[in-house]
């Protein structure tokens, strides 16, 4: 009962503080940027500009069919303005799955467009045989595999066609069998829930133990019959809650009925409580949040690592894994897809228990030692 | 009620005593006085009897419990009065006591009850951190009697009071100890010591130099004094004479002779003075 008074009271209080709101309002505020600014899907056309107003017609004629018969989506181009500047220049427009392309009236339209827009500018000429001869406006930051691209694609030796004949007969096999492919919108869910969610709970719970040391409360509450890793437990109920409250906000509007809603509680339970723990162990052997800046701040950039794997899949190195918050971002992944590898989670979740258990006996051991210290 | 023997603490771990060789008892129903001037040992001997500090070396009985395996229920029948305030800022003065009485396993008083006693009665609706430094500190002071414990600390209780809310709270304590109460009082206000305590005990340096009751020390170690004024001429003179030195004696029985008295006093030694004149150190 006296944990549960202590957690009633904790929770009464951090409502009447900051903290709490400026955490429900950054879920809020990043509900709304995933909604309102992060695209659904993200639009992988890349725009190209050309200039064939040297080509004599029927070259042109012969270009636009190739186009329309093989890869614009409705086979037919419209007629299009492009304002480069404060000018406006017309332009034939292509669509096809891959690109959007534009053939210009005008020469300057694609130098400019190359030196103003950083666009791809593309001029076809005619050759001394007769063949056609592709200018190209780079950036000049371009990669060299890139250059080697665009010379490739047009030569008489190895042509597009002849590529494409190639990939035709490639198989690919897919290693999983039910990959999880989240849209943009849904893939930022496991970021937020990790840092905003669990991570940030070690950061908070210190402030508000500091708080607490500042005025003394801890020692009054030591001379009271109640127990020490009660006051502890009751202020990681709280942050537990609020770190619920936050999760749901971002994760119902945006991934709908389609996340394991009970793996998602299970796993901001059990993580709220592990870092939490992790930050009370941290506040004992620090005066004030000042002192112990520097060790949340790199505690933070450690478990932020992760991250920079997370989005880029290519990187991967074997000692990430030794970073807890990789487990926990695979975990909130396969929670927020609703995938069907519920034992991994709950492996990562047993595992966040058992070390949350033991750091919070070791906060418990650490702050009966530094009660007036 | 208490008992510490061979009672060492070191902050340090090391050799470097903040309290040494310390040994004292007090019985049920005393009201002792630990007095010392800042840092003298006096605040770390309190946390180790209230079980803020882990106990190092010595043993340290406390209302019956062993202070080295401490049990919580030994909470139950304890009061502690901080010196600094500490309560809860964002709850008002009554909610801060019906929270904490909910913390105890033993009968608890009401806390408008206890309100009304400290004189904050009308002021338990607002929230304590808009209280005054003494209105927090008697807040405190009362939080402490919440759970009627029959063992009190209490640490500098009238500290930054006006003389009519300290003098309000003696009468308190002098109440609760009327009831059979045990006070451990600790300060450096040797005149809140006088009036209240049975007995005291000086600390200076984390070692206890002498237990006595305040009379008793004044008996063995203060001096009776006499201060005269008197009219010499037309100039007014001040003399102080004691009343144990011969000389002082016929010196006095010539003032009364020889010159108009303007004002006669009786003087006995203070504590303080006794501690000065014990420790060769002030109460700083």
């Amino acid at each position: 009962m006296k944990l549960w008074y202590s957690f009633v009271k904790e929770l009464q209080l951090s409502s009447k503080s900051w903290y709490f709101y400026i955490e429900i309002g950054m879920a809020v505020i990043l509900l709304f940027i995933l909604i309102f600014v992060v695209p659904k899907e993200t639009d992988n056309k890349t725009d190209e500009y050309l200039y064939a107003g040297l080509l004599p017609s029927e070259y042109v004629d012969l270009i636009y069919r190739g186009i329309l018969e093989e890869e614009d989506e409705d086979e037919k181009y419209e007629r299009v303005e492009i304002k480069v500047g404060g000018d406006v220049f017309g332009a034939d427009l292509f669509e096809t799955d891959m690109q959007n392309i534009y053939f210009v009236d005008d020469r300057e339209a694609v130098l400019r467009l190359a030196e103003e827009d950083k666009e791809i500018g593309v001029e076809i000429m005619v050759g001394k045989e007769g063949e056609l001869v592709y200018k190209y406006y780079l950036q000049g930051y371009e990669s060299t595999r890139l250059r080697n691209l665009y010379m490739m694609l047009h030569n008489n030796i190895v042509n597009y066609k002849l590529i494409d004949r190639h990939m035709d007969r490639q198989t690919v096999i897919n290693i999983e069998d039910n990959p999880v492919i989240l849209n943009n919108r849904e893939n930022i869910v496991p970021v937020f829930l990790t840092y905003n969610g669990s991570l940030m709970g070690l950061f908070i719970i210190a402030a508000y133990v500091f708080l607490d040391k500042k005025e003394g409360l801890i020692q009054a509450y030591a001379v009271t019959a109640s127990k020490v890793w009660q006051y502890l437990m009751s202020k990681v109920g709280v942050l537990i809650v609020t770190t619920m409250v936050t999760s749901l906000i971002i994760v119902i509007p945006v991934i709908g009925l389609k996340a394991n809603y009970l793996l998602l509680i299970l796993l901001v339970v059990i993580t709220g409580f592990t870092f939490s723990s992790l930050g009370l162990v941290l506040t004992t052997y620090y005066k004030d949040m000042m002192q112990s800046f520097g060790a949340f701040y790199i505690l933070i950039m450690i478990m932020i690592i992760p991250n920079v794997s997370y989005f880029t899949p290519g990187w991967e190195p074997g000692w990430l894994k030794w970073i807890p918050t990789y487990h926990l971002l695979e975990s909130y992944k396969e929670v927020v897809s609703g995938g069907s590898d519920a034992g991994y989670v709950i492996n990562v979740s047993a595992g966040f228990f058992v070390a949350g258990l033991l750091l919070f006996l070791f906060a418990n051991y650490r702050f009966k030692k530094t009660l007036i210290i | 009620m208490i008992s510490v023997n061979n009672l060492y603490h070191s902050y340090s771990n090391d050799e470097k005593y903040a309290v040494k060789n310390v040994s004292f008892e007090i019985k049920e129903g005393e009201i002792f006085g630990f007095l010392g001037p800042s840092g003298a040992g006096k605040s770390t001997t309190q946390a180790i009897l209230t079980g803020l500090l882990q106990l190092q070396k010595g043993e340290v009985t406390v209302a019956g419990y062993d202070i080295k395996h401490i049990k919580n229920e030994m909470f139950n029948k304890i009061g502690m009065s901080f010196e600094q305030s500490n309560v809860y800022s964002k709850m008002t003065g009554k909610e801060n006591l019906a929270f904490y009485r909910k913390l105890f396993d033993v009968e608890t008083r009401d806390p408008q009850e206890l309100l009304d006693l400290v004189g904050l009665g009308n002021k338990g609706d607002i929230k304590a951190g808009e209280y005054s430094k003494g209105m927090k500190h008697r807040l405190t002071f009362a939080r402490s009697m919440i759970n009627n414990p029959i063992l009190w600390f209490l640490d500098e209780p009238t500290t930054g009071l006006d003389p009519a809310i300290a003098s309000e709270i003696k009468v308190i304590i002098r109440e609760q100890n009327k009831k059979g109460v045990t006070v451990f009082l600790t300060t450096h206000n040797m005149y809140i010591a006088d009036e209240l305590c049975d007995r005291v005990g000086f600390i200076v340096d984390g070692e206890l130099k002498l237990i006595d009751s305040p009379k008793n020390l004044k008996l063995q170690y203060g001096e009776k004094f006499v201060e005269v004024e008197y009219l010499d001429g037309k100039e007014i003179k001040k003399e102080s004479l004691s009343f144990v030195k011969k000389d002082d004696i016929e010196r006095l029985k010539e003032i009364l002779d020889n010159f108009e008295i303007q004002t006669m006093h009786t003087k006995e030694a203070t504590l303080e003075e006794i501690f000065i004149k014990v420790t060769g150190r002030e109460l700083v």
